[in-house]
Order: C-alpha cells, then sequence, then structure tokens
C-alpha cells in the first residue's frame, strides 16, 4: 500500500473515531435546556409526541464503551490502521500456512506408516482406504463414478473389476495416476464399411458372443493388423493399453453398433496426469484405494 | 459545542442529510477507495499472456450463459479450499478477465483452477448433459453450445475494444483471429476457456505454484 493511501485510511479512521468518541463522552454531559414537564420542549404531531430528557441507560452507556474498547484494541492488534501490520502480526496466508502445517504435521505420522509397506498391502489399511476415498471423490469420481464403476461414453474404465488396461498391480496404478494414460485407437474407416462390420463380427466372436461366423470368417486375415496392438489371439497388451478383446468387458459400449463404431471411427482415451494436482503420498494412498475396489477381501497389512 | 447546535442540525433536514451523509461515507471511502485505486497498479506478470482468440470467446460465453452464477472463480486462502481446489488466487491471474468472474456463489465447485482435472471430451460430455458423467449434478445442460459456430468479426472487434483498455494484442494476433476460430463451435471455445483455468493464466514459478503470492494482504 503506498504512503498516500495509507495516511488517506489513517486520518478517516481518527476523523470517524475522534467525531464518535467526542460525541460519546460530551454528549451526556450536554447542558439541554428542560421544560418545566420535563421535556426539551421539541414537538411533533400538534403536542401528541414529545421528547423527554432522561440519562442515557447504563446498560446503553457500557455497550458503547465496550465496543470503543474492541475497536482500538482491534486496530492495535491486526492489521487495518493504514500500513501498520499490528502487533499480533496477522495475515490471512500466514494463518492458512500455520493451519497447513499443523494439519501436515497430523497426517505425518500416518503418511510414514503408510510408506512402511507396498501400495497392494497400504490397501488393506481402513485409514487408507477412509483418505482415499475422499481423494477419490474430489477428484476420479466425476469419470469413474462414484462407485467407480466406470463410464463407457468417456471410455473411464470400471475399477471394480479385475481387469486392467495398463496393469492391475500397485506400480502400475500409481503411474496411470501420476502420469495419467493416452489410448488411442486409430479409425479403421479407411478399410471400407465392409472390412469394418466383418471386423466387428470377428470381434464378437473373440468373446463367444453370438455371431454371423461367415462375416467373422473374412475378417480373420484383417485381424493381423489389429494384432500388432491387440496380440494374435486379442488379449489385449499392457504395455499399450490395449484391451483384452476376449473378457465380456467393454471400455467404449459392447453393443454391435458400439463395436462397429469403435474400428470405424477409433477411440480417444485421456486420463489426465495428477502429479500437477496431487503430492506423491497422496497418489499412493489413492492408488492403494483403487487398488482395494477390486480386491475387497483383501487382508489389513501387517 | 453547545446544544443549540445540534439542535440547529437536528432542526434544518437538508443539514442533517449531508452530514449523515458524511458520516457514513467514511467507511467507504476507507475501505474502498484505496482498493479500488490500488487495483489498477496490478500490472500483468511475465508468463501471463492475454487471451487468445478462442479461450477469448469461450470466455464470453461463459459470461453469455451465466455459468458465474454458480460458479466462482476464487480460491480463498482457506486450507478447506486449498486443499481441494488448489493454490489460493491471486490478484494478477485475473488482470486480463474483464469483467473478472470471481465472484462468492456456489452451487458448483470453483472453476479458478479446472484446467487440465478432467479430459477435453469430458467437458464435452459433461457441458452437453451432465448427468451422463456426474448422475448427481444439477447442472443444466448447454446442448445449443455445441451447434452454434463462433463469429470471428465479432472477436476482432472485441479484442480490438480490449487492446484499447491495455490489453497488449497485436495487430497479427486480431489479425489471425478468424483462423483460429475456423470450424469451431460455441462449445469448442467454452472447452478451451475451461482447460485453460489456473493453467494459462497464472505465473507459474519452478515449483509448481504461483510465482507471487499477491502481494501485501
Amino acid at each position: 500500500m503506498s504512503l498516500f493511501w495509507s495516511l488517506w485510511i489513517m486520518f478517516l479512521v481518527v476523523l470517524n473515531l475522534g467525531i464518535t468518541l467526542f460525541l460519546f463522552l460530551w454528549a451526556p454531559r450536554a447542558k439541554i435546556p428542560v421544560q418545566q414537564d420535563g421535556t426539551s420542549g421539541h414537538v411533533w404531531a400538534h403536542g401528541v409526541l414529545r421528547e423527554g430528557v432522561h440519562p442515557l441507560p447504563l446498560w446503553w452507556v457500557i455497550l458503547s464503551a465496550s465496543m470503543f474498547v474492541v475497536g482500538f484494541a482491534y486496530l492495535a492488534l491486526f492489521p487495518g490502521f493504514g500500513r501498520f501490520k499490528g502487533l499480533l502480526g496477522w495475515t490471512s496466508h500466514g494463518e492458512l500456512a500455520a493451519n497447513v502445517a499443523s494439519n501436515n504435521a497430523r497426517l505425518d505420522e500416518l503418511m510414514k506408516r503408510f510408506s512402511l509397506y507396498p501400495i497392494e498391502q497400504l490397501a488393506g489399511d481402513p485409514a487408507a482406504q477412509q483418505l482415499g476415498g475422499r481423494l477419490f471423490l474430489d477428484n476420479c469420481a466425476a469419470c469413474h463414478g462414484r462407485s467407480a464403476t466406470g463410464n463407457q461414453l468417456l471410455g473411464a474404465p470400471d475399477l471394480t473389476d479385475n481387469d486392467w488396461l495398463y496393469g492391475g498391480d500397485g506400480k502400475a496404478i500409481f503411474t496411470s495416476i501420476h502420469d495419467g494414460r493416452a489410448g488411442v485407437m486409430p479409425p479403421w474407416a479407411s478399410l471400407g464399411e465392409e472390412n469394418v462390420k466383418n471386423l466387428a463380427q470377428f470381434v464378437l466372436s473373440l468373446s463367444g458372443r453370438p455371431h454371423d461366423e461367415q462375416r467373422a470368417a473374412a475378417a480373420k486375415p484383417l485381424f493381423a493388423t489389429c494384432a500388432a496392438c491387440h496380440g494374435p489371439d486379442g488379449k489385449g497388451n499392457q504395455a499399450l493399453g490395449a484391451p483384452n478383446l476376449t473378457d465380456q468387458i467393454w471400455l467404449h459400449g459392447g453393443t454391435l453398433a458400439d463395436i462397429e463404431t469403435t474400428i470405424r471411427d477409433g477411440r480417444q482415451g485421456h486420463m489426465p496426469a495428477w502429479s500437477p494436482r496431487l503430492t506423491e503420498d497422496q497418489i499412493r494412498v489413492l492408488a492403494a484405494y483403487v487398488y482395494h475396489l477390486s480386491h475387497p477381501d483383501h487382508a489389513y497389512p501387517k | 459545542m453547545a446544544y443549540k447546535h445540534f439542535e440547529t442540525i437536528e432542526k434544518h433536514a437538508p443539514l442533517l442529510a449531508i452530514l449523515t451523509a458524511v458520516m457514513v461515507s467514511i467507511g467507504g471511502l476507507a475501505e474502498i477507495t484505496p482498493l479500488f485505486m490500488e487495483a489498477h497498479s496490478v500490472r500483468a506478470p511475465l508468463g501471463v499472456k492475454p487471451y487468445d482468440p478462442l479461450r477469448l470467446a469461450g470466455r464470453d460465453i461463459y459470461v453469455r450463459e451465466g455459468c458465474y452464477l454458480c460458479h466462482s472463480q476464487m480460491i480463498r486462502a482457506l486450507r478447506a479450499e486449498t486443499e481441494r481446489y488448489g493454490h489460493y488466487s491471486i490478484a494478477e491471474e485475473s488482470v486480463y478477465d474483464r469483467p473478472f468472474q470471481w465472484g462468492s456463489k456456489r452451487t458448483g465447485p470453483d472453476l479458478a483452477r479446472v484446467g487440465g482435472k478432467y479430459s477435453d471430451q469430458w467437458h464435452q460430455l459433461h457441458l452437453m448433459a451432465p448427468r451422463k458423467v456426474v448422475p448427481e449434478s444439477n447442472m443444466p445442460g448447454y446442448p445449443w453450445l455445441a451447434q452454434t459456430k463462433l463469429d470471428a468479426t465479432d472477436i476482432q472487434a472485441r479484442m480490438r475494444g480490449l487492446r484499447k483498455l491495455g490489453d497488449p494484442y497485436s495487430d497479427a494476433d486480431i489479425a489471425s483471429a478468424p483462423d483460429a476460430l475456423k470450424g469451431k463451435t460455441e462449445l469448442d471455445a467454452l472447452v478451451a476457456y475451461l482447460q485453460g483455468l489456473g493453467i494459462k493464466n497464472e505465473p507459474m514459478a519452478a515449483n509448481g505454484q504461483p510465482a507471487t503470492d499477491g502481494g501485501e494482504p
């Protein structure tokens, strides 16, 4: 704050408090001419209302006096009087820093205990589950849902099953959260609509679902292209995040129309990286929570 | 001073009104005027650039649709807020916001640092039909945004207007605006704006925290 505005505020504060304090001290002592009927002689409504002259009630005087005391004490202790920072040196940022520090100190012990065992074991710790659950609701639920069952419209995977795109051990889950994931299924419309339809039938056959055998057989040689990511037997590849096509779990929907759309137009999945928002400790707890979701019967860590 | 002076004030309504106004305005003069005048001295820090055309268009749609009625863009210096939303907001971040979108009304969450929290696709789906991604949401859908194309000449006029107010747009910036908006819908612009919040409007230090703490409180 510049010197001018500091002086400006000081002047106005002194003026305001000065005038009110003067009135408070002087008014009870002011000589008010009193008529014989005990009023000031001021009348309203043709004499129906008259102004009485009485001393101020004691409770009001005490209340007002204490307001002055509080006001002066506030200006002395806290910032308010221009540039003067107050005797306590209080700032909102300082209070926040102190709150964060005291909270971190409380969590520190917990985090130290958490760091003793690997994420898979941490998953069974009720405290980690509670902390992780909070973090999950705030950060993950928007895509994966509050119950973590995913969202096929987004291609956000179900986290409660045991099907993993990028691996389901603690380290892989930690990496997925920490660095994010970008899944890319290229569009294959260039193969022609017939081939797209044939491939969709072949994909249905991989998981043993009812399909058109003729079309599926026709697409079999074409699947060699798909096998580059999804593997020769369609079991997927966790190094690439290519889904397993032989289970009954569908990232972007498992109807024939969904599968055809996936092949024709491709899919892009985007899991944001959480390292800019969450600390390593928080991500570890979150990874443990996610691990716990698909291993609910996990034993309490020793 | 004697009682008769007060009697004079009491009996002359205009004088009473003027003196009352003077006393009442002292609070405002002390609390509002200095902040108002000092606000003009807030300068854009290094690394904070004016909105690019697409994000500027998105910002105008944000204002037009009244997003500020439910979403604030100001993280207060309270632990409950910084834990959830990130570092508290600082004045310099809003230097190119005309008008600012701070607000204090939160039906939905604060958006000051929402950029990058969700994917573009999530935002598109969420703006079109919020309950498709968040079943518990009470946010209305904005499906018309996807059907309306952006008006490039309108954005150029807005950029020129902002330049008059001091935003450092170059002639080249304004000339290239139509290219940046080609084929984009209002939905694209709003998503671009949201994805930049807290990422493109703050001076970042090496440790990922805003480079200043907003100066003296």
